[in-house]
């Protein structure tokens, strides 16, 4: 239906904006004209501190949140204004695993019940017996065992839960699932076990991510391309390798900076500076470019006008004025 | 116990009783702080790191039992023996806590800087209103918080996480402890902020040389902060080395399974992560022998039925695993480096 | 001994198992429910209630409406005088006559009157062929031998025909007692039923669809809040008039608001939590969330509203009772039976102290069990 010249994405966002209402006639900008896309089988990330805006970005991608502005193409058709009764049977497709895996488990459902849910909600099956099978090697694929399926939530660890949850997200076979910080909440250990289960099954399904995190270390491993947020805005994505090799926007060397070195003696000599002070409120985000109240390199045109995000060489962005 | 130790914890054991069962949260641990060190306390959820710590200030509930046989010698007195009244004396003034949650340990109807300057008034009745703010100021310049005058007056509400770490750690330091226990004070932080955090502790042990134990998950934290390490898994102390040694020869499985899970952002990521397997144990049955030994890509049938004794690998250096044994074979064992070619077989 | 350094096999089933035996969210509630000793006792006292309300009638010989005006006014506890015939005991009752009693206190017939003997202020009666004179001249009432003018001995014994005593139309209070608390826990529980449900749906409806709905039904339980409870009550019982019916619709659409208000309350807080956004985000129905999601998770707070909910709808319904607009008779309730006993409170103050002690036994019962459901519900409140 699209012209051929365009390719097609799975998910393109563009020009999404959301604000919320924070009373007395303010707002709270909380995403700003963010714009980018996700390929089929394809994990983009989405990185910033907390507060930049990119829980709201997911969720608004999902549609718990209406979008302000923006649309939000889902296999090239537009559902940034469907209204909840449409969009119901293309939820089917793009599924979400929440950050907290002790709150998105409802503690009165068995573990049979909860992946079943989906499936019941889609009329994939009948009745809930006939889910058994599926919830059984759902369980299994998520390296849990059929045991666990009559077990409460709250009896098992957090890694565990995580895994109940994605074993929830990825029972309808989606084609997008929203990761919203799936890893943070756990330990490092256990961290791992997530990111490699989520990349397995990527390889075999061909599924795409839009993974969430606070920080850029575990993002590496999952991410084909990453977006850096700060203060609802995107301030620069490149392919990954791109991006760790040569981070352009301070804000990006800065969160890479301040990832803690597991090396003692590196640690040690370490001199690079991470970022100083707190990210400022979104209800009054500073003018110009946001980032200039921290940044170490601000020039007086940081404080008046916003940067925009131009592509500096091999499909890296950043909305810098150092580049310009 | 040398000039230098400042605390020293032996045997420390604490059971819940809870409805599931009785929880052996702590199962015999034994360490010790010296001045003006930075001990970590490392592993997963549930190893019992946070309750050790707990049971140490005998800040854990009621449903906790702390058995007879610890003890837990601080600058001369058994805090497991003291009364109430010195319990007290000992908490905020001479060993302060902070949380992962600050939220949780402040008042949120008081302003901050009253909050602070009360932990003074507390243990230092003779000193003035006027000294006492004049003393939170100068704490709230030394953690950082910009504009200190402004922000005495503010409520907790109006601080940012990051921020609100930072008042715990001045209400911490308010009485100069002797020993500051750090519960994951970083973990729900961006890491942004748990790198100004860290920076603020290190200054911490040079300018007052404080001593510090600080609690975490994450290997790459410790790395940044710490002298010494203790990891625990199932409510036992599994090694235990200085930090150097320990990323450089660690001598236990789970050691080598944290180090390997961590990410980094230099290597190549092509490659996978390798997490350790599966969860960690249930402590209302913890494994007969060694509590790793179900996760341990590399046990034998005794792990499974004994649990290992310390070996003493070096200077304050020692590790409870059987492979570590001078019995052990040294095929798949990643503990006898001569045996690599061997390795590959299994 | 070579043996122990073979590699041992783990499966995935090992690392992952979980040892703690399985339990229920009921299950933990109900595990420290009856480790609290107040909350167990509260439970047992109910039972017991309900027990002696639904079952004691069948092992009564009265009828609650059976009256016999032979027996008006007898206690649990009465005065006997040795009949002179050596048949047993004699007792006086309230409106002058004589009863034979037993030995081992149980009521026989009623003495045949002689005559008035009004110079000595006393009434002769019949005894087995010799005459046993009642003086009615000065309080206590004494039975004597008319001739010798001595009293009769005299002691105190239980009244085993009707255990705690006869009403001033002489129906067994025991009786009458057993079908009170039944009606009483009966109003109770339906009222409390039909508050849950009304509470459940208002206040889930204006919780879950929030904005300008919430508004407007929560102004209107404002304003049903703001007039008296019990002056409500009263007038949809004086335009709906007496009985069983009008009482549980009375109670049944008063009470509601607080359950409303607990309800909206939860599903508010819930509607947010992240088990329910992922609810949505999975493409549930509405129907699921409501009763899969917000309802089973608010039912521990609804619960405790409703125990506590209990003993204030019997209070009411007593309350009504002894307003005299409640039951009519010859139905009991608890409150009737206190009204009832007003009447008689100086000669026969047991009738008023027996169905009081059941209500406050009630009320400790459902307090003790709400008490301890909530604190069951909410470790965390404890400590």
């Amino acid at each position: 239906m699209d012209s051929s010249t365009r390719i097609q994405h799975l998910l393109e966002v563009s020009n999404l904006t959301k604000y919320f209402d924070a009373g007395r006639g303010r707002k709270v900008h909380a995403v700003e004209h963010v714009s980018f896309a996700v390929d089929e089988g394809m994990t983009f990330g989405l990185v910033g501190e907390s507060g930049c805006g990119k829980s709201s970005c997911a969720r608004t991608i999902i549609r718990i949140y209406e979008p302000t502005e923006g649309t939000i193409l889902f296999e090239g058709k537009d559902v940034s204004h469907l209204s909840q009764r449409i969009l119901q049977p293309l939820r089917r497709d793009m599924q979400m695993i929440f950050q907290d895996p002790y709150a998105s488990l409802n503690a009165r459902m068995t573990v049979r019940d909860i992946i079943a849910e989906p499936l019941l909600a889609h009329h994939v099956v009948k009745k809930r017996e006939e889910a058994n099978e599926i919830v059984f090697r759902m369980l299994e694929r998520v390296g849990l065992t059929r045991e666990h399926a009559n077990r409460y939530a709250h009896e098992f660890s957090g890694g565990q839960r995580q895994r109940v949850g994605i074993a929830r997200a990825l029972v309808l076979q989606p084609k997008l699932v929203i990761c919203d910080e799936p890893i943070s909440a756990l330990d490092v250990s256990i961290q791992a076990q997530v990111v490699n289960l989520l990349r397995e099954y990527q390889d075999e399904s061909g599924i795409a991510y839009l993974f969430i995190a606070h920080d850029l270390s575990m993002v590496r491993y999952v991410s084909d391309a990453v977006g850096v947020m700060y203060l609802g805005e995107l301030v620069e994505t490149a392919e990954t390798d791109e991006l760790y090799r040569n981070p352009l926007h301070p804000y990006t060397r800065g969160l890479l900076n301040s990832i803690p070195v597991a090396n003692p003696k590196l640690a040690r000599q370490r001199n690079q500076s991470g970022i100083e002070g707190d990210i400022p409120s979104p209800i009054d985000p500073p003018a110009g470019c946001r980032f200039h109240t921290r940044c170490p390199y601000a020039k007086p045109i940081c404080a008046e006008e916003t940067p925009l995000l131009k592509n500096q060489g091999n499909g890296h962005l950043c909305a810098c004025h150092l580049y310009d | 116990m040398s000039e230098d130790t400042i605390l020293q914890v032996k045997n420390l054991r604490t059971t819940f009783h809870t409805s599931r069962g009785d929880v052996q949260a702590v199962r015999g641990v034994s360490f010790h702080v010296n001045k003006g060190e930075i001990v970590g306390l490392v592993g997963e959820s549930g190893s019992g790191k946070s309750v050790t710590c707990m049971s140490m200030l005998r800040l854990v509930p009621d449903t906790a039992e702390v058995d007879k046989d610890s003890s837990v010698l601080f600058e001369g007195s058994d805090l497991t023996r003291i009364r109430g009244r010195q319990m007290r004396d000992i908490r905020g003034e001479k060993i302060a806590m902070i949380f992962q949650d600050p939220m949780s340990s402040l008042n949120p109807l008081i302003p901050v800087g009253k909050q602070v300057s009360e932990m003074i008034a507390i243990h230092h009745p003779e000193k003035s209103k006027e000294e006492r703010k004049q003393e939170t100021l100068s704490l709230f310049e030394a953690v950082r918080i910009p504009e200190p005058e402004k922000r005495y007056s503010s409520y907790p509400h109006e601080f940012s996480g990051g921020m609100r770490q930072r008042i715990m750690i001045a209400m911490a330091l308010a009485n100069h402890p002797d020993l500051l226990i750090a519960d994951e004070p970083t973990t729900a932080l961006d890491v942004t902020i748990q790198d100004q955090i860290l920076k603020q502790l290190r200054g911490l042990r040079r300018d007052y040389q404080t001593s510090i134990i600080f609690i975490t998950h994450d290997l790459g934290v410790v790395a940044e902060l710490c002298d010494r390490v203790e990891v625990l898994y199932g409510g036992l102390i599994m090694e235990e080395a200085r930090i150097d040694d320990l990323f450089d020869s660690p001598r236990h499985p789970y050691t080598l399974g944290l180090l390997s899970s961590i990410p980094s952002v230099t290597q190549d990521r092509t490659r996978r992560l390798k997490p350790i397997p599966g969860s960690p144990p249930d402590m209302t049955n913890p494994p007969r022998g060694c509590p790793f030994a179900p996760r341990c890509p590399y046990a034998r049938r005794i792990c499974a039925v004994a649990l290992p004794e310390f070996t003493t690998i070096g200077a304050e250096h020692r590790s409870r695993c059987w492979l570590l044994d001078p019995e052990a074979p040294a095929s798949n064992n990643p503990f006898r480096p001569e045996s690599e070619g061997q390795t590959q077989e299994m | 001994m070579e043996q122990k350094w073979e590699m041992l096999s783990s499966s995935n089933e090992d690392r992952e198992k979980i040892w703690s035996r399985s339990r229920t969210f009921a299950g933990d509630v109900w595990f420290r429910f009856r480790h609290k000793p107040t909350a167990l006792a509260g439970l047992v006292l109910i039972a017991v209630l309900m027990a002696f309300a639904f079952f004691g009638p069948l092992f009564t010989k009265y009828d609650y409406a059976e009256q016999n005006l032979t027996v008006v006014n007898i206690p649990p506890r009465m005065t006997v005088y040795d009949a002179p015939d050596g048949n047993g005991y004699l007792t006086i009752t309230q409106n002058l006559k004589l009863l034979r009693v037993d030995q081992d206190g149980r009521l026989g017939e009623q003495l045949s009157r002689v005559r008035d003997d009004d110079a000595r202020s006393m009434t002769i009666f019949d005894c087995g062929g010799t005459e046993v004179g009642l003086y009615y001249g000065k309080t206590p009432y004494k039975v004597c031998n008319p001739d010798k003018l001595t009293v009769y001995h005299h002691r105190t014994i239980w009244n085993r025909s009707y255990l705690l005593g006869t009403d001033a139309l002489g129906r067994d209070i025991l009786t009458r007692l057993m079908y009170g608390t039944r009606v009483s826990l009966m109003v109770a529980f339906v009222a409390a039923f039909v508050n849950m449900i009304v509470g459940i749906v208002y206040g889930g409806i204006s919780g879950y669809v929030g904005g300008m709905t919430d508004q407007i039904m929560m102004r209107i339980v404002d304003v049903i809040s703001t007039i008296p409870l019990t002056l409500y009550v009263i007038l949809i019982m004086v335009i709906m008039g007496s009985g069983l019916q009008s009482i549980i619709v009375a109670l049944g659409s008063v009470y509601w608001v607080d359950m409303a208000r607990v309800v909206r309350g939860q599903v508010l807080s819930l509607k947010n939590q992240e088990f329910v956004v992922a609810a949505r985000t999975i493409g549930s129905s509405t129907r699921t969330i409501l009763f899969q999601h917000l309802i089973p998770n608010a039912m521990g707070s609804i619960l405790v509203t409703v125990t506590m909910l209990i003993p204030s709808a019997i209070f009411m319904e007593a309350f009504l009772g002894f307003l005299g607009i409640g039951l009519q008779p010859p139905l009991a309730s608890l409150g009737t039976m206190c009204n009832d006993a007003t009447e008689n409170l100086r000669t026969s103050p047991y009738q008023l102290f027996i169905p009081a002690l059941v209500i406050v036994l009630i009320m400790f019962g459902f307090n003790f069990v709400g008490d301890g459901l909530r604190d069951a519900l909410d470790p965390k409140l404890k400590k």
